[in-house]
């Protein structure tokens, strides 16, 4: 069931009176919520809810005995062992379900290589969807309650919503323990501004999705990236482009969606996307783009590994490490890898520019800009394309000449929107909504209905799912 | 409370608009008839920086009657405040989806295409045709199919020297 569809518009609004109505009843409300949440998820696979809870009744009560340990013996209890577990299996699950075939597959060629040919015994696993995220979840839970950031849930229910809530539990954003537990204690309450801010993000997440993202993938970067040879230079160059705002669009997009839905159930869940291709290095690119990853790969990888507190060169190794791993988090192939690295190459540069010239500004940041997004962009292609073979066949494919026959007006000009649009003013849908929430309820349902009315006119049938489900 | 500058008689006109001093009376049995010691007014509420044009309309009998028949609620607590923009956020819901069950009926029906045959997506289709037709009637399926079409011409638009876009089949 997916977010711009009309059978999710329709159990949403079965979820939203029925909430609502249970206001009163802050255990029965979550209880309905949990339930929906399961059903939601069950739309994908039912076997997988099974999954779900698993995981939930796992981080809780790991969670659960460390919290006991600390209150017994104080902070100084001996629980690392404890949070060890919790962390171990919870890459357990992802690593089974999201990278055992990978493994497997690189151990077999490996053993080939030094003529040990073994069957090994390869499984079809099926990709449970959204698994990354709420595993994510599951660790960071454990892990502050553990550095005492956060207490422990006060029910197991807490936590299975924590970890199943409808809104986030496919795609993100990665919402902490610390952010939504606090909300769940108490029956929400709805405000004007959550309302018209909520409603305004689920329509520009709509249009972002259906019109220029799934308009941009379908005539544009999916012939291309199917074939690169058949193309010329500036088709090429376009869907590399068309891929940039394709991606940027369709995520942001879906977390602008689940931030607008989740506040129209009374719930805040943090950014997620702050206009990235505005960063002018690719340090402030991560920290526009994806930023519950970022900051959740910041917290619970990269500080441990020491972070910046043993020097630059410590730093440095840490910082790769980060963005390498933080590339196979994407998925279970070499060119994810080859994205974390490049990410993480870069940064390094730009940390050892910075220990070199402190301070100082050494570009204009306009050409600070235009170099970061065409790294990201490089990036991207690699993202994008299933094998290396494929990148190196769309780079070779910028050298070529030949006539323009993808490229579009109507194409040229999402493109150029989808770009445009991370320079409207940085906080510009809440200037809206601010503006908005005096208007009679005729008028903004008007407003939300033509504004639906228009994205729907326009879009394509069907829709495809969003790209971040896969991960 | 009166002027003092006009109690002394030094100015005719007094500083502060509403002097509530009695000025002297022509008409000495009136003049009799008053107490000789007038008590004290209550202190006047004149804001020394307010505009005259800020002042009180004289409110119609009626209106007075209405607040009297109907006194106006006490202000919201917190939770009222919630409940309030609880309703205003469901009216939006009902309203926005009200305008799209009528502007964009079809919608329901191209579900309904895009499903297993069933009970539920049979009756979809059945009932969505049915409701569809009647609103074409009507002229109210014009803003969609104009939107589209619009949507449709840029798409089919070309760059000079490109071929032009090949027929579509149009979908409602």
């Amino acid at each position: 069931m997916l977010f711009p569809t009309l059978a999710f518009g329709v159990f949403f609004l079965f979820v939203y009176f029925t909430t609502w109505s249970l206001d009163r009843e802050n255990g029965r409300r979550k209880l309905f919520l949990l339930l929906a949440s399961w059903f939601f998820y069950a739309q994908w696979d039912w076997r997988f809810v099974g999954l779900l809870i698993l995981s939930a009744v796992l981080n809780w009560a790991i969670a659960a005995l460390i919290a006991r340990r600390m209150e017994r013996d104080g902070p100084q209890a001996r629980r690392a062992w404890l949070v060890g577990l919790g962390v171990a299996a919870n890459l357990l699950i992802l690593g089974f379900f999201k990278y055992y075939g990978f493994f497997i597959e690189q151990a077999g060629d490996l053993l080939a290589r030094f003529g040990w040919e073994r069957d090994l015994p390869l499984l079809q696993v099926v990709l449970p969807v959204g698994i990354s995220f709420f595993t994510f979840q599951g660790i960071s839970y454990v892990v502050d309650v553990h550095r005492g950031k956060t207490p422990p849930a006060k029910s197991l229910l807490d936590v299975m919503l924590l970890m199943s809530f409808f809104p986030h539990l496919v795609a993100g954003p990665i919402v902490r323990a610390s952010d939504l537990l606090p909300q769940f204690e108490r029956a929400p309450r709805l405000t004007r501004e959550m309302a018209t801010h909520g409603l305004l993000l689920i329509c520009w997440g709509l249009f972002k999705k259906t019109v220029i993202a799934s308009e941009l993938s379908v005539n544009l970067v999916d012939p291309v990236f199917f074939d690169p040879s058949a193309h010329s230079a500036v088709d090429i160059a376009a869907a590399v482009y068309g891929y940039a705002v394709q991606i940027y669009c369709d995520f942001s997009a879906y977390s602008d969606m689940a931030i607008g839905i989740a506040a129209l159930l009374g719930y805040s869940f943090p950014r997620n996307f702050d206009q990235p291709y505005r960063a002018s290095s690719m340090q402030s690119f991560w920290r526009r783009w994806h930023i519950s990853l970022s900051s959740w790969l910041r917290d619970y990888l990269y500080v441990p590994l020491g972070g910046g507190r043993k020097g630059l060169f410590a730093s440095c190794i840490n910082v790769f490490i980060t963005m390498v791993l933080g590339g196979l988090w994407h998925g279970a192939a070499w060119t994810f890898l080859a994205w974390g690295a490049l990410h993480g190459g870069v940064q390094v540069i730009e940390r050892l520019g910075r220990a070199v010239f402190g301070d100082r500004k050494i570009m204009p940041t306009v050409l600070g800009v235009l170099i970061t997004f065409h790294i990201v962009c490089l990036g991207w292609i690699l993202f994008r394309a299933e094998t290396f073979e494929l990148a190196m066949a769309m780079l070779a494919g910028l050298g070529r000449i030949g006539p323009v026959t993808m490229l579009t007006p109507l194409l040229l000009t999402l493109i150029v929107g989808g770009l445009a649009m991370h320079w409207l003013p940085p906080r510009a849908i809440e200037g809206v909504a601010e503006r908005l929430k005096t208007a009679p309820s005729i008028t903004l349902g008007l407003l939300i209905g033509i504004a639906i009315l228009l994205v729907e006119a326009v879009r394509p049938e069907g829709v495809a799912p969003f790209i971040y489900f896969q991960f | 409370m009166t002027d003092d500058r006009d109690k002394m008689g030094e100015g005719e006109v007094p500083l502060e608009p509403f002097p509530t001093h009695r000025p002297d009376s022509p008409f000495p049995p009136l003049y009799e008839s008053l107490p000789a010691q007038t008590p004290a007014d209550p202190p006047s509420d004149w804001i020394q920086s307010a505009d005259a044009h800020d002042l009180p309309t004289r409110e119609s009998k009626l209106a007075a009657l209405g607040r009297f028949a109907f006194p106006p609620a006490p202000p919201l607590d917190d939770e009222g405040v919630a409940a309030r923009d609880m309703r205003w956020t469901s009216r939006t819901l009902v309203i926005a989806t009200a305008f799209l069950l009528v502007f964009n009926a079809v919608s329901p029906l191209n579900w309904s295409h895009q499903q297993a045959p069933g009970w539920v997506s049979e009756t979809v289709e059945k009932v969505s045709e049915a409701w569809v037709g009647q609103l074409a009637l009507l002229g109210v399926d014009m803003p969609r199919r104009g939107l589209r079409d619009a949507w449709f011409a840029a798409k089919d638009a070309r760059f000079v020297g490109q071929e032009p876009a090949p027929p579509r089949a149009d979908t409602p």
